[in-house]
């Protein structure tokens, strides 16, 4: 935890357990709950380390990780930032061109 | 072809609001439809895609049969099929409204917006079961109040719709669950099972929650806690409530992760009898999003990701496996237990022999991907 700084609640619930020794209370969700913090391996690499279990193409998983807000970091969140993120797009197949990053809007 | 649907979404379902205000009867406004009715007594898979359609298919002819509009933004497209083997539930709209469709009709006959006040936000994960008679629908709402200067996440809750309430449909009943449930199943003796973190069981009218099998908190000498995926509400031929797990057996009471064993294992209810099991069946070698028994022999496990497999479950063995062109989310079997249909991710669903995986047939529907949407198998 070196590089990482907790700044907000949940990351400095995470920090606090570490410190008090209460890391083995901290367990895994068995379910997404969206937009949650999701450590669990998936798109770099699969639970075994390797990519062989990840989704063949990436492509079939993209909206399988965005509607719910799996990966929020890897994957726009169609949940509830960018639910219009896919609205040239109904094929991530034929139309992932049209897949653009995206970024923060404006406070309003 | 989106953006029309997307316009013409939010006016389908005022014109059905009205209609059902006027004549006082839901159900009187058709989305638009391809196809024909359905037939009594065939059997039929639906899935839901991009950009906001419901597909049957016919398991006589493993071709499309017809399509139907849905109306709202699509996501996830979880399903379920009512005991009336005609009117499939889809929740949708970002996981915060569940339409009924009569999919003889293609008609709207409910809808149910899961935010219950204006600065609420409410989603549902997947949780989405019908009471064996088919006239109330279950839901777990996750709502959080959007306030100027803050959110503020609020306690989940079963709500308990009346399926005949039409288009605008409010809950007649709300109880407090756990958090972190998604998929859902009743019993043939209306219990509703739960999966979280422990598979729980409630009894509808009561509220009351008790663990049907326990998950995270299982019990089991020398085993890792489980890590399950419960995204896939399926509706089994045989009435079964299947979650696979996998885990680690340790050698001994050293816990060596170096020599521990890696397992894949099922939990399942059999929603006739309420019989409860908790099963390995398997090494850990790959991924499975989900796996199905067949419905001819129960000693026989089908699961698909990256690979359709097929594992003999009292000898934990591999029978066989067969490739995919790429990764399907979900596995279904016809009730005879004679063809395995992939679904999820893209826009196809691959049909394989049952016996021998050996590859029968695809079948190509019209729009986008399925992403997570449910394959549901059922006799009309």
């Amino acid at each position: 935890m070196k590089h990482l700084k907790a700044i907000n609640n949940k990351a400095q619930l995470l920090s606090q357990a570490a410190e008090q020794d209460k890391v083995e209370e901290v367990v895994a969700m068995n379910s997404v709950a969206g937009c949650a913090s999701t450590f669990d391996p998936g798109w770099e690499i699969d639970a075994f380390g390797g990519v062989a279990s990840l989704c063949q193409p990436m492509e079939a998983d993209l909206y399988g990780c965005s509607d719910p807000c799996w990966w929020p970091a890897q994957v726009p969140d169609m949940m509830n930032t960018y639910p219009n993120w896919d609205d040239n797009a109904a094929s991530t197949k034929d139309d992932w061109r049209n897949l653009g990053t995206v970024f923060p809007g404006d406070k309003k | 072809m989106m953006k029309q649907l997307k316009s013409k979404a939010p006016l389908a379902l005022a014109i059905a609001g009205l209609v059902a205000g006027l004549s006082g009867c839901a159900g009187l406004e058709s989305t638009a439809a391809t196809g024909p009715s359905l037939a009594p007594g065939s059997e039929y898979m639906v899935m839901a895609n991009r950009p906001s359609q419901l597909h049957v298919l016919d398991l006589q002819t493993d071709k499309l049969y017809k399509s139907c509009d849905v109306p709202g933004d699509f996501g996830p497209g979880t399903l379920q099929i009512a005991p009336d083997h005609k009117t499939a539930y889809i929740l949708t709209d970002h996981y915060e409204r569940i339409y009924a469709v009569n999919l003889d009709s293609c008609a709207l006959s409910f809808s149910a917006k899961m935010a219950q006040q204006p600065n609420e936000r409410a989603k549902t994960m997947y949780s989405m079961a019908l009471s064996p008679d088919g006239k109330e629908l279950y839901t777990i709402q996750t709502p959080v109040l959007l306030h100027p200067d803050r959110y503020q996440v609020m306690e989940p809750r079963l709500a308990v719709y009346d399926t005949a309430a039409g288009l605008d449909a409010k809950p007649i009943r709300t109880f407090p669950v756990p958090r972190q449930i998604s998929v859902m199943q009743v019993g043939s003796d209306g219990t509703l099972y739960m999966a979280g973190a422990d598979i729980y069981k409630m009894d509808v009218h009561s509220g009351k929650v008790d663990v049907a099998i326990p998950s995270r908190n299982w019990q089991r000498p020398l085993y890792a806690p489980p890590d399950v995926l419960n995204v896939w509400p399926i509706q089994t031929p045989q009435k079964e409530f299947t979650i696979l797990y996998t885990t680690a057996k340790f050698a001994d009471e050293s816990y060596n992760m170096d020599s521990a064993e890696w397992i894949y294992g099922y939990f399942n209810i059999d929603l006739e009898t309420g019989a409860t099991e908790t099963t390995d069946f398997a090494p850990f070698t790959e991924i499975y999003f989900t796996g199905m028994r067949s419905p001819k022999d129960p000693n026989i496990m089908y699961g698909v990701l990256n690979h359709l497999a097929k594992y003999d479950i009292k000898q934990k063995k591999l029978l066989k496996s067969a490739n995919l062109d790429h990764s399907y989310y979900t596995v279904a079997l016809n009730h005879a237990g004679s063809k395995v249909y992939v679904g999820g991710t893209f826009n196809d669903v691959a049909v394989f022999d049952a016996d021998t995986l050996e590859p029968l047939n695809k079948i190509q529907v019209p729009g986008g991907d399925f992403a997570p949407s449910t394959s549901q198998v059922f006799i009309r």
